[in-house]
């Protein structure tokens, strides 16, 4: 079950970049607010792991990881032509369209890093890969994500 | 100062502690929240530290040493004019405890203050921290005071700017060093001149002691209830 929920989703990912150029531009939007959301929602587990609130599972961990890692590369695609409408993706993305890129390639990096370190065990390491993808999601909502209204 | 002059306790030890520990604690909020990651972790635990010490000073100043009171230092705008005019027209005259400008300063500062600490509370970044009673209310609610706590954030640091400014224009233009007595409480009067009562330091922890219980339940012992 949960081996064939990651395989989809593998298989979902690695398709994303020939949809994403066909898809509209509604659409992009709906699914890259998607896989943050459910990053947000791994990655707080995590999160709460790593700042002793909840106790260090390495299995959930592993499990968290390993979708946090996938879920990460799939925005990136879905920043096309016309998904700047009904977002609080700010208009400068696209003016910064280089450096909004590395932020995003930063931020699946550290991701991708994830999975080795739950498995590793360390738990000092952990905590450090998990503040740093933190500070790398951040990096790009300070400056391309508008506030809340 | 004439060698006339004598030198009284302005500030007592309750409001001169909880004046340096709620600056370092802002700093390192501000910071912390800035940089985020592993910091988030403790720019909670500094808010936590805030709001107690935001409640403290709000009782405090209705039972604490004189110069702390707000029914002293909180004047009308009378007094207010007639401070900012003496600024301007170069004959400033010191002031025991807060000026009439000053003390709308403390109240601006105190209420951003609680209102940064408090919406914290409900706040969510939307990476993986989250205020302890974000879960007791509506998204809707949380997104408002997670935009509210971002911005209240610059307005704090903007006070905090205009509060250090005028304290080195004092010091340097007024050559009135209001740096010093903060800090050992002892200032340098005109002869004759009335030392303000202090509040008692058993009160002043009893009433730090009381803000941190409470604050320790809202955000330790509610949320899980």
């Amino acid at each position: 079950m949960k081996k064939s929920a990651i395989a989809a989703l593998v298989l979902a990912v690695t398709a994303v970049p020939v949809v994403a150029q066909q898809m509209k531009a509604e659409n992009q939007v709906k699914y890259r607010r998607a896989a943050y959301q459910l990053m947000n929602l791994n990655f707080g587990s995590l999160e709460a792991m790593a700042d002793n609130k909840k106790p260090f599972n390495r299995e959930e961990a592993a499990r968290n990881a390993e979708f946090v890692a996938l879920l990460a590369t799939v925005p990136k695609g879905f920043f096309g032509e016309g998904t700047d409408k009904d977002t609080r993706a700010k208009p400068e993305i696209w003016k910064n369209r280089a450096d909004f890129d590395s932020k995003m390639d930063k931020m699946t990096g550290e991701a991708a890093k994830l999975p080795a370190v739950v498995k590793a065990g360390d738990l000092g390491a952990f905590k450090k890969q998990v503040h740093d993808l933190g500070e790398a999601c951040k990096a790009c909502h300070d400056e391309y994500r508008a506030k809340q209204q | 100062m004439s060698s006339a002059s004598r030198r009284i306790r302005v500030w007592d030890l309750p409001t001169r502690i909880f004046h340096w520990a709620l600056a370092v604690l802002v700093v390192f909020s501000f910071t912390t929240g800035k940089i985020g990651g592993s910091w988030m972790d403790w720019h909670l635990k500094s808010g936590y530290a805030i709001l107690a010490l935001v409640l403290f000073r709000l009782a405090w100043g209705v039972v604490g040493g004189h110069t702390a009171r707000f029914a002293r230092f909180v004047r009308g705008p009378m007094a207010f004019g007639a401070h900012a005019r003496a600024l301007v027209q170069r004959r400033y005259r010191a002031v025991l405890g807060h000026n009439p400008m000053g003390g709308w300063m403390v109240v601006l500062m105190l209420l951003a203050l609680a209102a940064q600490a408090v919406s914290g509370l409900f706040a969510d970044d939307e990476i993986a921290t989250q205020g302890p009673l974000a879960v007791k209310v509506s998204n809707a609610l949380v997104a408002k005071m997670s935009s509210f706590h971002y911005y209240n954030g610059w307005a704090l640091a903007a006070l905090v700017g205009i509060h250090v400014v005028a304290i080195a224009a004092y010091w340097f233009a007024m050559r009135d060093n209001l740096v010093g007595p903060m800090w050992s409480g002892w200032r340098d009067v005109e002869p004759g001149t009335v030392e303000p009562a202090a509040g008692p330091a058993w009160l002043a922890a009893l009433l730090l002691a009381v803000a941190a219980g409470a604050v320790y339940w809202l955000v330790a012992i509610y949320p899980k209830g």
